[in-house]
């Protein structure tokens, strides 16, 4: 009889924990297929293969052998149909090229922000005129690096394929000459499942 | 046996009846208040009560109607999250499994009910009309790429509405091939053109706006061309055309110049002026309920219809811009729900059909059993056969707070200050500014218009 009792307690847990929502930690660069759209693994995936195949290029490997280019990115374009945050997939590329080494970078995000600042260092008659930062003493950017996202998407009956091509650039902006180029192409498909909710 | 089997179909329908709003209410009653509100002079109306049902059965068309209403008084941002919501209820539909379980489920309560147990899942041009009005959503708020994207996404839907006519309907073909047959003009001209009952061409219009305005003029051209497929006769979309395939060194040129005359281009220090003009409300759908007996049981069938309505045929007329401007009419919506609905047609007297059956069977089961209980009243037939006249209600849901009917104008004018009225509506003041945009969206509910504008 007791041992009833515990089953029925134990079954009575069990079933009320199923029903309850729960959160558990993963693995940031997991593979994330929840569904078709543009998510952390493209992400991840469009980065490092940018990264990669900029730093192992023959002539940036020359440019980048005795000193550190300064490159400032302009924000890459969403082509595609789908709302995408670009400015995080600059950040990512950005932030690795930045801790290679290799690079300096300028932020343009952040220009207003600086404006401001250095404004209220010399006009505003609270700093210290000898410790206050002159304008005009920033340095300019050699190279620009710029991208697009763009898209396919076809759709029949039950089959859904999405297709992204990322291109990205560096450009000498002294010359106007394209230092490197490269594309990175990924391919979902998705087909419905015959039974379900 | 026949107590408990009523009693638990009872527990079921009052089940279900929280759960379907329109199941017992007819929708056109439910929305008939906000439409009113917009009509008037209330600066924003209230649609907390219509949010709420957002989360239920019909939320992809409450969501919709929450939508266009905040759109309609100017909360773009507030609409825009509604829209968000709609548009991931019709993803959410097409995740759906091929055999699902709940497309199931809600198919037998409609046996035993009506058809607005089944979740609403709109027609395809109001699924694009979300994306569009996503689309201006997004550039009044002032983030053009997120226009464009919702813009792209609404190509993609086109394209897949186009391919579902395409087969049928010769008019179709010809667009996919980008020609515009002279016939199909003078069938535009006779009979109302027959390719605007099922393709929106304000949708193709204002994607192509769109484009053009993102300095993207050949993706433009493409949309235009579209447009000017369905509504031929419309003298803004030739001289959009004229004007785009002048500047893009189109090869139809030549053809377009001679069928529609010369480009207008603009002169320095001029800007465009640009009118969207939207007129009235859709009409709702209405209901014919047919009550007969079969067997001494009385059986009632409820199909949806639309009333025949008068035609809405004439020009707005822009004041204050010099020269008055009429603006013509591209997309007549009322046309495409009319079709939608004949479309839908064979499906629901299927289901109508299949509805008396078991609700007359339904009925035998409960006769048969009260007779049997000694010659009682037989109170469980009569409780029956008035649930059945009473449950049987045509499915009249429909997007009701769409236009009844698109109108643009377009033109380029000296730079400066100008004040215009439309209609018989109040004065407004705009700005024109030389080789810039400056769109005016003017949408007229009852008595009230109200003026959206921006400087692209």
């Amino acid at each position: 009889m007791k041992n009833l009792k515990l089953i029925f307690v134990l079954a009575a847990v069990i079933g009320l924990s199923a029903c309850q929502s729960k959160v558990e930690y993963g693995d940031a660069t997991e593979v994330e297929t929840v569904n078709e759209n543009f998510g952390s693994t493209d992400l991840q995936d469009i980065a490092a293969k940018m990264v990669d195949s900029m730093m192992t290029f023959p002539p940036v490997v020359v440019i980048t052998q005795n000193n550190r280019p300064i490159i400032f990115v302009d924000k890459i374009k969403n082509k595609t149909s789908e709302h995408i945050d670009t400015e995080s997939v600059t950040d990512t590329i950005s932030n690795k090229l930045l801790r290679s080494g290799k690079f300096r970078f300028i932020d343009m995000t952040k220009v207003d922000t600086v404006r401001k600042q250095l404004d209220y260092q010399n006009n505003a008659g609270m700093v210290d005129p000898t410790t206050a930062i002159k304008f005009g003493r920033q340095i300019g950017a050699q190279y620009m690096l710029y991208g697009n996202l763009s898209s396919i998407v076809k759709q029949d009956g039950s089959t859904k394929d999405v297709y992204y091509k990322m291109t990205m650039r560096l450009m000498d902006l002294e010359t106007g000459l394209i230092e490197w180029s490269d594309e990175k192409e990924i391919r979902k498909v998705k087909s419905k499942s015959f039974l379900g909710l | 046996m026949l107590k408990s089997l009523s009693m638990a179909f009872l527990l079921m329908v009052g089940l279900t009846g929280c759960a379907y709003n329109s199941v017992f209410v007819n929708y056109p009653s439910q929305i008939a208040p906000y439409k009113q509100q917009l009509s008037s002079d209330i600066p924003t109306a209230n649609i907390n009560e219509l949010a709420d049902n957002i989360s239920g059965n019909d939320g992809l068309l409450y969501a919709q109607e929450a939508g266009r209403i905040m759109q309609v008084s100017g909360d773009f941002e507030r609409s825009k999250t509604y829209y968000q919501q709609a548009i991931s209820a019709y993803q959410a539909f097409d995740d759906k499994a091929i055999i699902s379980a709940s497309k199931i489920g809600s198919g037998a309560s409609s046996l035993l009910l009506n058809d607005n147990a089944i979740p609403y899942r709109g027609p395809g041009y109001e699924r694009i009309m979300v994306h569009q009005y996503q689309a201006l959503n997004y550039l009044f708020s002032g983030d053009a790429q997120g226009a464009l994207v919702e813009v792209r996404r609404s190509n993609e839907l086109q394209s897949i509405e186009q391919a579902r006519y395409q087969k049928s309907q010769k008019s179709v073909q010809n667009m996919a091939n980008g020609t515009i047959d002279a016939q199909m003009a003078q069938l535009g001209q006779s009979a109302g053109s027959v390719t605007s009952s099922f393709l929106n061409a304000y949708s193709y219009y204002i994607t192509g706006l769109l484009h053009e305005l993102a300095n993207e003029p050949n993706d433009a051209f493409i949309d235009y061309r579209k447009a000017a497929q369905i509504t031929p006769e419309n003298r803004y979309l030739q001289q959009d055309l004229v004007r785009l395939a002048k500047q893009l060194a189109m090869p139809q040129f030549d053809e377009f110049q001679q069928r529609w005359g010369d480009a207008v281009m603009p002169t320095a220090g001029q800007g465009q002026v640009v009118f969207i003009v939207e007129r009235s409300f859709v009409p709702e759908k209405q209901s014919i309920t047919v009550p007969f007996p079969i067997n001494g049981n009385i059986q009632s069938a409820s199909l949806a219809t639309y009333q025949p309505q008068r035609q809405l045929t004439t020009a707005s007329l822009i004041q204050g811009l010099g020269d008055n401007l009429e603006a013509q009419n591209i997309a007549n919506i009322d046309a495409l729900a009319i079709n939608a609905l004949k479309e839908d047609l064979p499906a629901a007297l299927f289901r109508q059909a299949a509805r008396i059956y078991a609700k007359y069977e339904l009925n035998q089961s409960v006769q048969s059993g009260s007779r049997r209980a000694n010659n009682q009243v037989d109170a469980g037939a009569l409780v029956m056969q008035i649930f059945n006249v009473i449950s049987e209600q045509a499915d009249r849901r429909s997007w009701l707070t769409l236009p009844r009917q698109a109108q643009i104008a377009k033109q380029f004018i000296d730079a400066g200050d100008y004040d215009i009225r439309l209609n018989n509506s109040q004065n407004v003041k705009f700005e024109v500014k030389p080789s810039r945009t400056t769109l005016i969206w003017a949408i007229e509910t009852g008595n009230r218009t109200r003026f959206y504008s921006i400087i692209i």
